[in-house]
Order: C-alpha cells, then sequence, then structure tokens
C-alpha cells in the first residue's frame, strides 16, 4: 500500500477526528511533537525534532499523586488515569529504537510504572524512514537503521513522492486497515539510505569497565559546561527527581526530568556530593549510556540521533567520545606495559 | 585568521613549556569544518590543536575559574573574553596575576545555522580586548552597531503583547541552565536555583519556574552583564535572552550613567550596588 505524501494531510485529519494525534511541527522557534489540529504544519522534512518524543510516555513533569488534610481527614489520591489511545505520525527509526529503550526501563526487570505503560499501550508509532539522514546521524552503527524500525505499529518507508505503508503489528494492522480511504494500491521502490557518520561501539562498552580513572573525563570535563542539554534534547535519558508542592493543607508529589550534569543531583543529605566535580558527572553519564545499560538490558542507550551533539552549547560530540574510547588501549595491556 | 591561528599556536607552545602558564585556554576543532569547542590545552605538545577561525562561537572565559589554582592560565581573549577577565576580577573570582591574556582583535564569527555573523557578534560593541598581555594580530574597526533593536520592538508592545512575548519566551525554556553555566558573570558557588532547603526554585517544569528562573538570574546579573552574549547563544531553545539584558543595560544608562556595560574596567562600576546620595529615588 502506498501513501502520497501530498495527501498525508487528509489521512491526518481523519486519525485527529477519532484520537489524539502527534506530528513533528515546529514551535515557536523550535520542534517537538504537538499535538495536529487547527493551525499544526506537519513537517515530516524534519529528519529529527529538537526535542523528542520521550514526554508523551514519560511527560518532563508527572504527578503522581495528590493529598488534602481537613481537620483530622487526611484523603491521599493517585494521580494516575487511563490513557485515550493516541498515534505518534512521523516518528523517526532513532526515536522508535528510543521508545524500546524506555519500555526496558519502565516495564522490565520486575517492576512495571503504571503511569508509563498506560501511555505505552495506549500509542499507535507510525514511523518514517530518513531518505537522507544528516551529518549527525549515526543510528545504524549504533542501534538502528534509516530504513527499518521492526517494533514501529506501521512503518512508512520513504519512496521519494510517497511512502510504502507496512503494518507491523496488530495495532498496526487495525490502523492501517481504517487507513484504507486514503491509500493507493500499487508498488514503489523504498529509498534505503545508510548514515555517513559510523561509531566502532563493538568494544567499547567493556573498555569502559577499565576507564573509570581515564584522562578522558577530565578533558570532556573541561569542555562541557555541565547544563543538562544533552539529557533534556536525548531521546533516552530516563532519570527523574521526585518532588513535592506542598499548600497548607493540600499538597502533591510529582517526578520530573532530572540531569546527571546537575551538582544537585546527588546532592545528598548531610551537605556531601559523591559527584562534586564536573569530570565525575560527565564520566557518569558516558559510563551510563555506553557501558551500564548494556550490562543490565544489553543494547546500547545512545540511539545515535545526533540531538546532544547538535545542540550541546559546547559542542561535545559523543560519536568522537566513542571513537576515542574505541581507539584506547584495554586498561589490562595499560597496567601491564606500566609493570614492563 | 590562519596567520593569528599559527601565532596562538605558537605563543601557546612557548607559554606552556616555559611553564610560565599551566595551562591554555582556546578553542580546537571538532568533527565537522563549522564546529569549534573550548580547548584546554595543558602540554605543549598539544598546542597543535588550538584553533582560530570564524567558528569559533563560544565565549571560553568561564573555564578560567576551573582551571585558577592549578598555576597562571593563559587565555586567548576577544574583546568580550577580555570583559569577563575583567568581571572576574572586580567580582573578585580571580587576580589578575593568575591570568595570562593573550589577546586577539575579532572580526566577528559565522553562526553555522545561517552562515550569517553570529547575533552576539553583530551586536559587539568591543571587538579588541581590554585587557591583555600580549596582542596576537592587528586591531579591528569598531564599529559599534546599535544593540538594542529588539528592546525597541519589546517596549513599543502593548501590556498583552509583552505578557504574551515573556509567555512564549518562557514557555519554551527547559531549564538546562546553559545559559547560567556559560555566563561569566554567574559564578555563585551555589546557584539559588540548587538551594533545595531553602526550595526558592521550584523542580517542576512549566512556564512560571521558567519565567521565575529567568528573571532572578537577570537580576543577578543586571549590573554586570558583559553583553557577550553567550547566555543567548548557549541557549539550545533559542530563546532571546539579551532582550533583557539589553534592556537593563539601557535602563541603567538613563538612571545612573554614562554607562556602557560591564567588563570595560576591572573594577566596576557596578551600578545597582553603588550608592551615591544623588541617586535618582522616583519611586519612593
Amino acid at each position: 500500500m502506498l501513501l502520497k505524501k501530498a495527501k498525508a494531510g487528509a489521512l491526518l485529519d481523519a486519525i485527529a477526528a477519532k484520537e489524539r494525534l502527534f506530528v513533528p511541527a515546529d514551535d515557536r522557534g523550535t520542534s517537538r511533537f504537538v499535538a495536529y489540529g487547527a493551525g499544526v504544519e506537519p513537517r515530516f522534512d524534519l529528519l529529527n525534532t529538537k526535542l523528542p518524543p520521550k514526554d508523551l510516555l514519560f511527560p518532563a513533569t508527572e504527578t503522581l499523586y495528590r493529598w488534602s488534610r481537613d481537620g483530622a481527614d487526611l484523603a491521599i489520591d493517585s494521580a494516575f488515569a487511563e490513557t485515550d489511545p493516541f498515534t505518534v505520525f512521523g516518528l523517526r527509526p532513532c526515536d522508535m529504537a528510543s521508545v524500546d529503550r524506555l519500555d526496558a526501563v519502565f516495564l522490565t526487570k520486575g517492576y512495571v510504572d503504571e503511569f508509563y505503560q498506560a501511555k505505552r499501550e495506549a500509542a499507535t508509532f507510525v514511523v518514517a524512514t530518513c531518505a537522507h539522514p544528516g551529518r549527525a546521524c549515526f543510528c545504524d552503527s549504533i542501534a538502528a537503521s534509516p530504513h527499518e524500525a521492526p517494533t514501529a505499529d506501521v512503518l512508512l518507508e520513504d519512496a521519494g513522492e510517497e511512502w510504502v505503508v507496512t503494518p507491523q503489528t496488530e495495532k498496526g494492522a487495525s490502523a492501517v486497515e481504517a487507513w484504507k480511504p486514503y491509500l493507493e494500491e500499487g508498488d514503489a521502490e523504498p529509498i534505503k539510505a545508510a548514515c555517513d557518520l559510523k561509531v566502532d561501539m563493538a568494544a567499547v562498552p567493556e573498555k569502559l569497565k577499565g576507564m573509570f580513572d581515564d584522562p578522558i573525563w577530565s578533558d570532556i570535563g573541561d569542555q562541557c559546561l555541565t547544563c543538562g542539554t544533552c539529557t533534556f534534547v536525548c531521546p533516552t535519558c530516563y532519570c527523574f527527581n521526585i518532588d513535592q508542592d506542598v499548600r497548607e493543607d493540600e499538597g502533591k508529589r510529582f517526578r520530573c526530568w532530572d540531569s546527571c550534569m546537575f551538582t544537585d543531583y546527588t546532592a545528598m543529605a548531610g551537605g556531601h556530593n559523591p559527584r562534586a566535580s564536573k569530570e565525575s558527572r560527565v564520566r557518569q553519564r558516558f559510563m551510563h549510556k555506553l557501558t551500564y545499560f548494556n550490562d543490565r538490558y544489553d543494547m546500547n542507550l545512545c540511539v545515535g540521533c545526533g540531538r546532544c551533539m547538535r545542540d550541546c552549547p559546547a559542542a561535545v560530540d559523543i560519536s568522537l567520545i566513542i571513537d576515542r574510547i574505541a581507539a584506547s588501549e584495554p586498561a589490562q595491556e595499560k597496567e601491564a606495559m606500566a609493570h614492563a | 585568521m590562519a596567520d593569528v591561528q599559527d601565532t596562538i599556536r605558537e605563543r601557546a607552545a612557548a607559554l606552556l613549556s616555559s611553564g610560565e602558564v599551566s595551562a591554555v585556554i582556546g578553542w580546537g576543532a571538532g568533527r565537522f569544518d563549522d564546529v569549534r569547542f573550548p580547548l584546554v590545552v595543558k602540554r605543549a605538545e598539544d598546542a597543535g590543536k588550538l584553533v582560530f577561525d570564524a567558528s569559533c562561537v563560544q565565549m571560553t572565559a568561564k573555564r578560567l575559574l576551573e582551571h585558577t589554582g592549578e598555576g597562571k592560565v593563559a587565555l586567548v581573549a576577544r574583546g568580550c573574553e577580555s570583559r569577563a577577565v575583567n568581571r572576574f576580577i572586580a567580582d573578585h573570582q580571580l587576580t589578575r596575576d593568575q591570568v595570562y591574556v593573550i589577546g586577539v582583535p575579532c572580526p566577528g564569527m559565522v553562526d553555522p545555522a545561517t552562515g550569517e555573523t553570529l547575533k552576539r557578534c553583530a551586536e559587539c560593541q568591543v571587538r579588541n580586548p581590554v585587557v591583555h598581555d600580549e596582542l596576537v594580530g592587528d586591531p579591528v574597526p569598531e564599529p559599534k552597531p546599535y544593540r538594542f533593536a529588539e528592546v525597541d520592538r519589546v517596549e513599543a508592545m502593548s501590556r498583552e503583547e509583552r505578557r504574551a512575548f515573556f509567555d512564549e519566551m518562557y514557555g519554551k525554556c527547559i531549564r538546562c541552565y546553559a545559559c547560567r553555566n556559560a555566563c561569566p558573570c554567574c559564578t555563585c558557588r551555589e546557584c539559588f536555583v540548587e538551594q533545595d532547603k531553602v526550595g526558592w526554585q521550584g523542580k517542576a517544569f512549566n512556564v512560571n519556574e521558567a519565567r521565575y528562573y529567568g528573571m532572578i538570574r537577570a537580576f543577578h546579573t543586571g549590573d554586570r552583564c558583559i553583553e557577550c552574549g553567550e547566555c543567548e547563544r548557549a541557549c539550545p531553545m533559542g530563546l532571546p535572552l539579551m532582550v533583557i539584558m539589553h534592556q537593563q543595560v539601557r535602563d541603567i544608562d538613563k538612571l545612573f550613567g554614562p554607562y556602557e556595560g560591564g567588563g570595560l574596567t576591572d573594577s566596576g562600576p557596578d551600578p545597582l550596588r553603588t550608592y551615591k546620595t544623588d541617586d535618582i529615588e522616583e519611586f519612593m
């Protein structure tokens, strides 16, 4: 089945008439996944939105419960709510790979986060492949492919003027069934693009285990501002803080995105901070991205979308960091040389 | 600028190998030709990694504060970095003898996103270093372009329009604190936003928390801002932060002037913390 790009608007209108629909779009000079409606122009030509789609499943601020007090009566109410079905149309293969990572974090290893799960189960992900990956894109050597997205509900393969539409899950099949009036029979040749930028991750997770005291961290620390930009534009950074808003007789507890780049992220009662230095915070971020996550979930946490490289005010480049780690000598050899 | 780059490398190597400085702060080359990053060189043999061209968009001076105490540190300083050095001295963050300034007159940098002059350079009032131990390259003309166009635009707005302007601005803020971390005036050891026990700054992400952060930071830095524009350049969300800083510079000039911004000398004046009996008191 084919979907002519020029006719996508009619399909989007039809989807939006049934349920909430999110599309990549400009937003006040930046871009993100925006609720489709009057005045929203989808930007399927954007490679990556400035902000990733993670807030659709894991909002930047999310209330967990509320409490109120009336004399001696105390009421505590969960803020959990079922989520109505919604569609995310036009995310990229790297972003779909990021959803796989968030799934692993919030739904596996013995704990299911019900707030995440409700949104995840309500979501239908329609992934558009990339005909022209950007210069900072390196998904196909770390986590994904510009022309595939195995876990997407529906895959839209870019074939120039049209997309080749393939449902990949039951949810996707029923979505595509409903889209039929807007699709056409026929064949087109999908563009199978590859990224120019490649990284060699093969030895990186293991090598990093011996690099806790490597000079690389102070070098990156010298460069880095330790602002939170990379963690907030990253589609897979999932760390959060739990805080509260307390008024006299009512309050709420919420979770909100946090960043390992911030000093107060590891601030402890009594004033000690185990990651007081920039270098230790930078090390934590890349260790988590490139080795700790692999140990626990057996996959790379970085999906190669390039957002952090593009938006870092100090031009910290994770692909160069991977290169440097890949080229470094394993710690035991260094140690052997030191003893020689 | 190739000659300037060569001289910077030579001087960096000489300063490091003689032991006069323990580090040289400049720029290094990223993966792509238009990407440069703040680089701290600590060994003479790495001096060749320093670059200087129109892609050196970052104002690097804040790094000085992380390396003083390790011996004298050299800073490759354009007008903006040199004003930051003065700022640090006036704010007692370092003393003049802790820094060796390799001054570089600056022709203005290029925004890789647009190919045009970087906004902070297009508004720059001081291209030549105001303080230096040596100068690399010839002084450049100071065109002193008009920098209040955006202030004029916002001032001309109705109250409602202005409210909408700031709502849009802070509605986009992700509170990454890049502006604060890049700012040469933000040198508090502990920022108010991190004083959790006091709880000035809520952790939730919304326009109110963002606006509160932005306004407090603006007032904390208002009479010290060196107008380098690095906050605005560093902002990943493109907030027009300099409209607030320029507004304050102009207001201070009108109320307490003449005032042309901070960092022009190493002893202030910081008008909002300087009391004079003939200060204007129209609000009292």
